[in-house]
């Protein structure tokens, strides 16, 4: 799961990220891409995420932490 | 910046990721450097219909606005409003549905006064889902993203091919077997009267294709066959079965042979003049159609139905995918009339001692002109479409050839007629202010009668600055018969380089252009 998210972070974003990924310091992920990293997410792994948990992904270790709740 | 969206919501992930945006409802920038402009407003959600109905009215003046604040020359394409979702208090309040309809009246209306904005109905691609598939509510809300934004990809597909249709950039032709392709049955088991193509199932469904593969024809795109048949015995029945809907003379060619089709292919393609990438072959053989497939990538080569009720839904795929159109021009109404006005050509030719001689017998007038609104979209066309006549083979827009006439360049067009009938535009001659001949093309139809000299002298002698013209001849796989166009009426060659042939002319031409042709 974690490879895939790291995929899926690098292809929205145009850049090549890692585990430290997050809204801070990646200029390219602003709100359209965050948007488009969950629209991503949802259809990898077959989830529904909800408005508050979208609003609380702000980093990578965010993204895993909510995702492993989900399975 | 390419393209500039205006739009009322978050829409972003609809488009291709180097468009540009405004700010929701935001009129007030309206950038000038955009190439193009879309507007793509749909339909607010609120509780109170009156005021939605109001907040449209308002995208309609917004419109307006935008719409006289935007070069003549650039395009906007706008979406319709689509009602998919509305709260109805009492069943009998029309004022929302009729606001809805007034906005897209108002945008096709519009379009009869501005010929740069052109309309792309937004049903077309949100009919075929449910409203549940069409709309995440999740994502309306969280991110006022109009509709699932999982269908982005798709959004995208169809977008693009509505744009290239508006863009031109249609198939021309139509490659077609006969036997459980057009008709059900095969002539030579079932014999000439033994093939279905009316009545009960399944010959209602082949009577429908027929008729959809006549309005095609109708619409300009040349149909013709490829089969393994007799030749012969297929004429006869052509003439001859009461029940077919396509007769011998929708027809533009056809190669009616044992021959392999790969070669009967290439041999249509080389005599209707078209290249092989303008062409769609249908055939409900699989073994053929891979076959053509492997050999000639250039030519589309859909999956055709296994039963023969998914026929007519196949057809409309083609038409939308392929030869789809945003509008016609009347050249292409004449199209097929005049490929066959061309064989009609071919065989008066015999008749006459020398080919002078046929060619005063044919009373050709050529209309030369400078470029109007009404023929813009014409070049367009032609610079997009035609290979083989084309000195430079430079592709344009409707909007660049709008440019190009305000910038004063010369572009001229030509129209040729003779006792047979009249091709319509069939060339042009783009010309910039510097004198240096950007675009000289005809359509290979006119081709082999001495008439692009004619069109080249007549439009030298309109120049007041002949002396300054300079030309040049960029060669590409299909333009090898005008390599030598520019020395055979007389310009000075002066550089090769990398393939790329430069003239100049350095006297007044006072070019002499022989009595065969008329012209105004």
């Amino acid at each position: 799961m974690e490879k895939k998210i790291l995929e899926i972070l690098s292809s929205v974003l145009g850049v090549q990220v890692d585990e430290t990924c997050s809204q801070a310091n990646c200029a390219k992920w602003n709100s359209i891409n965050q948007l488009n990293i969950v629209v991503e997410l949802e259809m990898e792994f077959n989830i529904s995420l909800e408005p508050e948990e979208i609003g609380e992904m702000k980093s990578y270790n965010d993204i895993i932490r909510i995702l492993k709740t989900k399975q | 910046m390419q393209v500039y969206v205006f739009r009322n919501n978050t829409i972003e992930s609809f488009f291709s990721h180097d468009y540009s945006f405004s700010g929701y409802n935001d009129i007030s920038v309206i950038p000038q450097e955009a190439m193009r402009y879309v507007w793509c407003y749909q339909l607010p959600i609120e509780a109170n219909a009156c005021r939605v109905a109001q907040m449209i009215e308002q995208y309609e003046k917004n419109l307006d606005y935008v719409l006289n604040r935007i070069s003549e020359s650039k395009l906007l394409i706008a979406f319709t409003i689509e009602n998919r979702w509305c709260l109805k208090y009492v069943e009998a309040d029309d004022r929302l549905s009729k606001a809805i309809n007034h906005y897209n009246d108002f945008l096709y209306d519009k379009c009869g006064t501005n010929k740069n904005l052109k309309i792309i109905d937004i049903a077309e691609f949100s009919t075929s889902y449910s409203i549940e598939q069409l709309i995440d509510w999740k994502y309306f809300f969280a991110y006022q993203v109009p509709y699932n934004p999982k269908l982005a990809k798709d959004f995208q597909i169809w977008f693009e091919r509505k744009i290239s249709q508006i863009d031109l950039q249609r198939k021309k032709c139509l490659v077609l077997d006969l036997d459980n392709t057009i008709w059900s049955g095969i002539v030579e088991e079932d014999g000439m009267e033994g093939i279905v193509c009316s009545g009960d199932y399944p010959g209602n469904v082949f009577h429908l294709w027929q008729e959809m593969l006549l309005e095609l024809s109708k619409k300009g795109v040349m149909l013709v066959i490829c089969s393994k048949n007799d030749e012969q015995e297929i004429m006869q029945l052509f003439e001859k079965n009461p029940n077919l809907v396509l007769r011998k003379e929708h027809f533009v060619a056809w190669r009616i042979n044992w021959n392999d089709k790969v070669s009967n292919i290439k041999q249509l393609a080389k005599d209707l003049n078209i290249g092989l990438e303008s062409m769609v072959f249908v055939d409900d053989n699989p073994t053929e159609r891979e076959w053509v497939k492997q050999q000639l990538p250039q030519v589309e080569v859909p999956d055709f139905p296994q039963y023969a009720y998914l026929i007519p839904d196949f057809g409309r795929q083609i038409i939308e995918k392929y030869f789809s159109v945003y509008q016609l021009t009347d050249e292409d109404l004449l199209k097929t009339k005049q490929y066959k006005d061309n064989v009609v050509r071919q065989q008066e030719l015999t008749k006459f001692k020398d080919f002078g001689d046929y060619l005063r017998s044919l009373n050709f007038h050529l209309t030369i002109e400078r470029a109007n609104e009404y023929s813009v979209s014409r070049i367009a066309q032609m610079t997009q479409k035609t290979n083989q006549f084309n000195l430079t083979t430079h592709r344009f827009s409707e909007s660049d050839i709008k440019q190009f006439i305000a910038q004063g360049w010369y572009i001229y067009t030509l129209a040729v007629a003779d006792k047979f009938g009249d091709s319509g535009i069939t060339g042009c001659m783009i010309i910039k202010p510097n004198y240096e001949i950007d675009t000289m093309l005809l359509s290979c139809r006119i081709l082999g009668k001495g008439i692009e000299k004619a069109f080249f002298c007549y439009v030298m002698n309109q120049l007041q600055e002949s002396e300054n013209i300079t030309a040049v001849y960029v060669p590409t796989e299909k333009n090898k018969q005008v390599e030598n166009f520019y020395e055979s009426v007389g310009m000075e060659l002066y550089e090769t380089k990398d393939g790329i042939k430069y003239y100049r002319n350095a006297k007044k031409m006072q070019l002499e252009i022989s009595d065969i042709y008329s012209i105004n």
